[in-house]
């Protein structure tokens, strides 16, 4: 149970990062952006084991390879196009 | 309620304070520069106390494996994407990422 609510804790405080990915600048978008997808990767890994699905736990290792990929694609557009 | 789970909700609080506070500091820093240190604490360390809470609460099992596979994929990739984004932030502030009138880079050897 408590990892449910650290998990919904942890989505709480994506709220202010939300703010500043629809209201920054693009630089302050994508360190907003950055921030969200390391929460991301934390709550699928609290929810996976507050309910007890260990099958669940591929999400988090799939998306902790994938925020790599997709942060420096949103690196290179902030560099060279937005 | 075992000694674990108690040491494992300890570590739960602790990462949940991490990243709460980060978050503040992402919403009230006023520009990139600054907001991009506050994503570290939440991209590396809380990250490990989860990891730990996990351990604990598990021990070894499949569970802990994976979440330890995640860790190390978030410890690798969390230094170099911040490195990568102040660069990019950089370049597309002043057009390169060196300093102004072609002199090198902070902290070679030619500056000191």
């Amino acid at each position: 149970m408590s990892f449910v609510a650290a998990a919904i804790a942890m989505l709480i405080a994506l709220l202010p990062a939300a703010v500043v990915l629809v209201r920054g600048e693009p630089p302050e978008a994508v360190v907003g952006y950055e921030f969200i997808t390391a929460i991301v990767v934390m709550v699928l890994a609290l929810l996976a084991q507050g309910f007890q699905r260990p099958s669940l736990f591929e999400l988090p290792v799939l998306l902790a390879v994938l925020m790599y990929g997709s942060g420096l694609v949103f690196i290179r557009a902030l560099e060279r196009w937005l | 309620m075992t000694v674990a789970s108690i040491f494992s909700d300890v570590l739960l609080g602790l990462a949940v304070l991490l990243v709460l506070a980060s978050a503040v500091g992402v919403l009230v820093m006023p520009d990139a520069y600054a907001k991009l240190h506050f994503v570290t604490p939440a991209a590396l360390v809380a990250p490990i106390l989860v990891t730990l809470a996990i351990g604990v609460r598990m021990g070894l099992s499949e569970n802990t494996g994976e979440s330890c596979l995640a860790l190390v994929f978030m410890v690798i990739a969390s230094p170099y994407l911040s490195h990568a984004t102040i660069r990019a932030i950089r370049v597309r502030e002043k057009g390169d990422w060196r300093p102004e009138g072609g002199g090198k880079a902070p902290g070679t050897e030619e500056e000191r």
